[in-house]
């Protein structure tokens, strides 16, 4: 019986109301908060590959709540490392080393902190208010999709795969086919053909996307460690300063913190564009827009602080528009993040929300409330947070060998997940020396499964006449118009000057911190 | 070595059409039609690009992002070479472990060797270290939460 959006928003919210939910998310939100200060090499996908064979035998709620507790909180606390060792944090935090290192040395590393914990939290909120109200405004449309136009919904997300690839979109393309190919071993459901399973029993199911995900990120990441032999090279720069004046600034600041969140979402919502970007846009936006800023930018602006992090946090809640409503995955995190709604028995997409509509205002929910608990921890141990930037590589890499072979051998608990994961541990690290982005490979993996089965409702119910549908059609020309915009933008920008390059911003960067 | 990276998706996308050429059709569409054909015509192209330095010549000048992270690692090539050999037989060795003697043996010591011998810890952290893990592995999973993990071949 389906079921008001008003009654899922309180049914979402009362699926919340128990102890071990609470637990999850607190769980996930101490794991992202670690996540965002701890050493190089750890990232929201990392901690999604890790926790996937771990959540996915739980509750779907508390499993929710726990990968969203994380997201959520290591995008709010990114700004430690940028703020305090002059080192770029996770992708989405990179602009923020331009100002907010600069504070830090002249004494209001607090005041940055603040004003970076008080904008991550106003953006996370503002994106899920966001994603709350997308809701009920897709629903209508979303009756009119059948599995034609999901197909190419899907399509239209495994075509941004170029885009994505940025310097290297031929790899990226090669990278995502390897991806389907490896979708497809076991044996077909709609067919019974067994397809690349070489008389191999453990093949039967295919491979699992958790090993191939832990594989792929863990073994190169603890790698990078192992190679280094570092944390974080720098000493931090004492904290100083109050954490009240940033909170001052920001709200000061509020049309800014407005602005820059619906540019964050915006980078969520439409395909092709990453966390990447998400900073950098929002700094340049400010930039320009700020009074003085072209000049005083750069320099420790605490508006260069505010702008990068509202957008990096309320770009989650644009993230989860498109993976939830639409159903395909903008990045890895929310391509591992589809995994686990699959392996709960939910099909992201119109599917959910038509179906399970309660458990997507769960999600919106935990996304508020972890970016509230999230702001609240980088408050309450700013001082004691920085510390874990600084742990030793002999104490992370054994970690990470922990929780890799751990994680692989709980998915079936054959010795054949072993070899599956060194396998795929020593294609990671070969995909990630020589450029084949790992994020397309594992987006081919997600929507190889999926696209199959929606070509296959397809053709079973209509043919090929399916292809002459209307909203077919408008969602194709859609997908060519996007890449090609996207696309022709790309190039624009190429032939318009190197300079500009991010790389040439973060280098600038650098030498004047 | 970079080609024959990309020769090594050559040989997967070629294999997999032939193996899955005699395949009905409902069966072979993703495979072979939309994987591994395209694939195979990708990677013509990108040895193409590698042999060209078209990509070198392209990325020097356009910059651009990257998708994925891009490995930034300064060590001479011996030092990095010799560590990377390490860490996999570490981690190949940990595997293996597993596989012998089951994992709420086999972690512990993977623990306790690293720190030890890798990470030059002192023995008693190291074995402060081994002593969490089991804690983790026996304690909480095993014990707590009733997950039975398989012993070993060796004790099977």
């Amino acid at each position: 019986m389906e079921i008001s959006l008003f009654s899922a928003a309180a049914q979402g919210f009362l699926n919340l109301l128990h102890f071990k939910v609470f637990l999850a998310m607190l769980l996930g939100v101490s794991i992202g908060t670690f996540t965002a200060v701890a050493p190089q090499g750890l990232g929201m996908p990392l901690v999604y590959a890790i926790a996937l064979p771990i959540v996915i035998k739980w509750e779907p709620i508390n499993g929710i709540a726990l990968l969203i507790g994380a997201s959520s909180v290591s995008a709010i606390c990114a700004a430690y490392l940028p703020i305090l060792f002059g080192i770029p944090g996770g992708s989405g935090s990179q602009a923020t080393v331009l100002d907010g290192y600069p504070m830090g040395k002249r004494g209001e590393g607090r005041r940055a902190l603040g004003a970076s914990f008080m904008a991550g939290g106003m953006g996370c909120l503002i994106g899920t208010i966001t994603l709350a109200a997308a809701i009920p405004a897709a629903r209508p449309i979303i009756y009119l999709m059948g599995s034609p136009e999901l197909f190419v919904v899907m399509l239209w997300g495994l075509s941004m795969v170029a885009v994505l690839a940025g310097r290297r979109p031929v790899k990226g393309l090669i990278a995502a086919a390897f991806g389907l190919l490896l979708a497809t071993v076991g044996q077909q459901a709609q067919s019974g053909v067994m397809r690349y399973v070489f008389d191999v029993p453990y093949l039967l199911d295919g491979i699992s996307i958790s090993i191939i995900a832990l594989a792929l990120f863990g073994v190169p990441s603890a790698l990078d460690l192992a190679l280094t032999k570092l944390g974080v090279e720098q000493q931090p720069i004492p904290l100083r300063g109050s954490l009240f004046e940033g909170v001052k600034d920001t709200l000061r600041e509020w049309w800014l913190v407005v602005r820059c969140s619906f540019v964050g979402v915006w980078v969520g919502i439409v395909p092709g564009l990453g966390s990447q970007v998400v900073d950098w846009l929002a700094y340049g936006h400010a930039a320009q827009s700020c009074k003085g800023g072209r000049k005083s930018f750069g320099t420790g602006d605490v508006r260069g602080v505010i702008a990068p992090e509202s957008a990096n946090d309320a770009k989650d809640g644009g993230d989860l528009v498109t993976t939830l409503i639409l159903g395909f995955p903008q990045g890895v995190v929310t391509a591992l993040f589809i995994v686990a709604l699959l392996a709960w028995g939910y099909l992201p997409g119109p599917e959910m929300v038509k179906k399970n509509p309660e458990m997507i205002y769960s999600i919106v929910w935990l996304q508020g409330i972890s970016g509230i608990v999230g702001t609240l921890i980088g408050f309450a141990l700013a001082a004691q947070l920085a510390k874990l930037a600084e742990v030793r590589y002999s104490f992370m890499v054994p970690i990470m060998f922990i929780f890799i072979l751990m994680g692989a051998f709980s998915v079936n608990r054959d010795p054949a997940d072993l070899l599956a994961v060194v396998a795929f541990g020593v294609l990671g690290y070969f995909m990630r020396r020589y450029g084949y982005p790992r994020p397309a490979m594992i987006l081919g993996l997600v929507l190889g499964d999926l696209m199959e089965k929606y070509l296959y409702r397809s053709m079973a119910s209509y043919g090929f006449t399916w292809l002459g549908r209307p909203a077919v059609l408008a969602l194709l020309a859609m997908a060519g118009a996007s890449l090609a915009l996207t696309l022709r933008g790309r190039m624009k920008a190429r032939r318009e000057a190197s300079p500009a390059t991010f790389s040439g911003a973060m280098a600038r960067s650098e030498d004047e911190s | 070595m970079k080609a024959d990276f990309t020769i090594f998706f050559l040989v997967v996308f070629i294999a997999s059409a032939i193996a899955g050429w005699d395949w009905p059709n409902i069966a072979k569409i993703m495979p072979v039609y939309v994987a591994a054909i395209p694939g195979a015509l990708l990677v013509a192209l990108q040895i193409y690009r590698d042999a060209t330095g078209w990509e070198h010549r392209r990325g020097q000048v356009s910059g651009g992002i990257d998708m994925d992270e891009v490995s930034e690692i300064n060590l001479d090539k011996k030092t990095e070479l010799r560590r990377t050999v390490a860490y996999f037989a570490w981690f190949i060795a940990g595997a293996l472990g597993i596989w012998l003697v089951g994992l709420v043996y086999a972690l512990p010591a993977l623990v306790f060797f690293y720190a030890l011998v890798e990470g030059r810890e002192k023995w008693f952290t190291a074995l402060i270290l081994a002593a969490c893990t089991y804690a983790l592995v026996w304690g909480l999973f095993e014990y707590t939460l009733e997950t039975r993990w398989p012993p070993g071949v060796l004790f099977d």
